[in-house]
């Protein structure tokens, strides 16, 4: 009879571990999906292309505002430039500046622009060396 | 040994659900933050509307000095062009001026105003006294000037820049 209990408990301990061990792997399995999906959301929101074009619209609208006619400003876009070529977007044409209106594309479509009141004349170069960066040429008008 | 074993097993269930309720209001918290960080547009006004005072600020004077050509009917006249500065804007904003600039020289000792020159949309004034993020951002500086006869003089430059649909949602 003894014997028996003893069976029985050792069988039920058995599957009891068996329960908490899925129930573990289960709980680990469901928390990684969790964060996966957190991090996933993170990662589109930060580096979506809409935040990086209005982004770098307004910094190179900012910058020209604060430039004086003769400065060569080298901007590091490397974040953009990959995330347009991501979109089999060509890197020269990220970055275009007519009038005082600077547009800013890194798929097809309308892009960002923003205007700038310095009426200077500048100009929006790739760098074709680094191939990270762009140039600005700032000239009197 | 078997109640015990159920217990162990029932409150390892409750706090494995209370786990993912916080879990969840994290993420959602997170969710909710980020959304609502990256939905607003970048406000860039406050450095737009301090580099626009610069300009003019350099613009009428060098090294502390007034420059000469501030005080000639040209100068005014020709306000803000005068100072390389170019109000157009893109289409999106419609037939509204986006920009405003004042300038005010005032004889520092007789308080007599010497020179007042303004370009833009005058009506953006009106909103300076108010407060709320979706108005035009209004910025107020001074400085005093001297001109080559030691005539001191103090500069007023009221930029005010209106862009909300771009900065501020």
């Amino acid at each position: 009879m003894n014997l028996l209990i003893k069976h029985k408990m050792r069988k039920i301990g058995k599957r009891g571990d068996t329960n908490i061990l899925t129930g573990n792997i289960i709980s680990i399995i469901l928390y990684l999906a969790f964060i996966a999906i957190l991090l996933v959301f993170l990662f589109s929101k930060t580096g979506s292309t809409a935040v990086l074009e209005e982004k770098y619209a307004k910094q190179i609208a900012l910058m020209i505002d604060a430039a004086e006619p003769g400065m060569v400003i080298h901007l590091n876009m490397e974040d953009a430039i990959n995330a347009a070529e991501k979109e089999n977007f060509l890197a020269g044409e990220i970055v275009k500046i007519t009038g005082n209106l600077v547009s800013v594309k890194l798929k097809e479509g309308k892009g960002y622009d923003y205007s700038f009141f310095n009426d200077v004349e500048a100009n929006a170069n790739f760098d074709t060396l680094t191939k990270k960066e762009y140039y600005f040429v700032i000239s009197g008008k | 040994m078997s109640l015990t074993i159920k217990n162990k097993t029932g409150t390892e269930k409750m706090l494995s659900v209370y786990w993912f309720v916080i879990l969840f209001i994290v993420a959602a918290a997170v969710v909710y933050m980020t959304a609502s960080f990256y939905g607003k547009p970048y406000d860039v006004r406050q450095i737009e509307a301090d580099l626009l005072t610069d300009k003019v600020a350099k613009c009428i004077s060098q090294a502390g000095y007034l420059k000469e050509e501030v005080l000639k009917p040209q100068f005014k006249d020709g306000f803000p062009g005068s100072c390389s500065i170019n109000f157009d804007v893109e289409d999106s904003y419609g037939t509204e001026e986006q920009y405003y600039i004042e300038l005010i020289l005032n004889d520092f000792s007789s308080k007599e105003k010497v020179l007042e020159a303004n370009a833009g949309n005058s009506k953006l004034k009106s909103f300076c006294d108010l407060n709320g993020e979706k108005l035009p951002f209004c910025l107020k500086r001074s400085f005093y000037v001297i001109d080559k006869g030691n005539r001191q003089y103090q500069a007023d430059i009221l930029s005010i820049i209106r862009k909300t649909e771009k900065n501020a949602q």
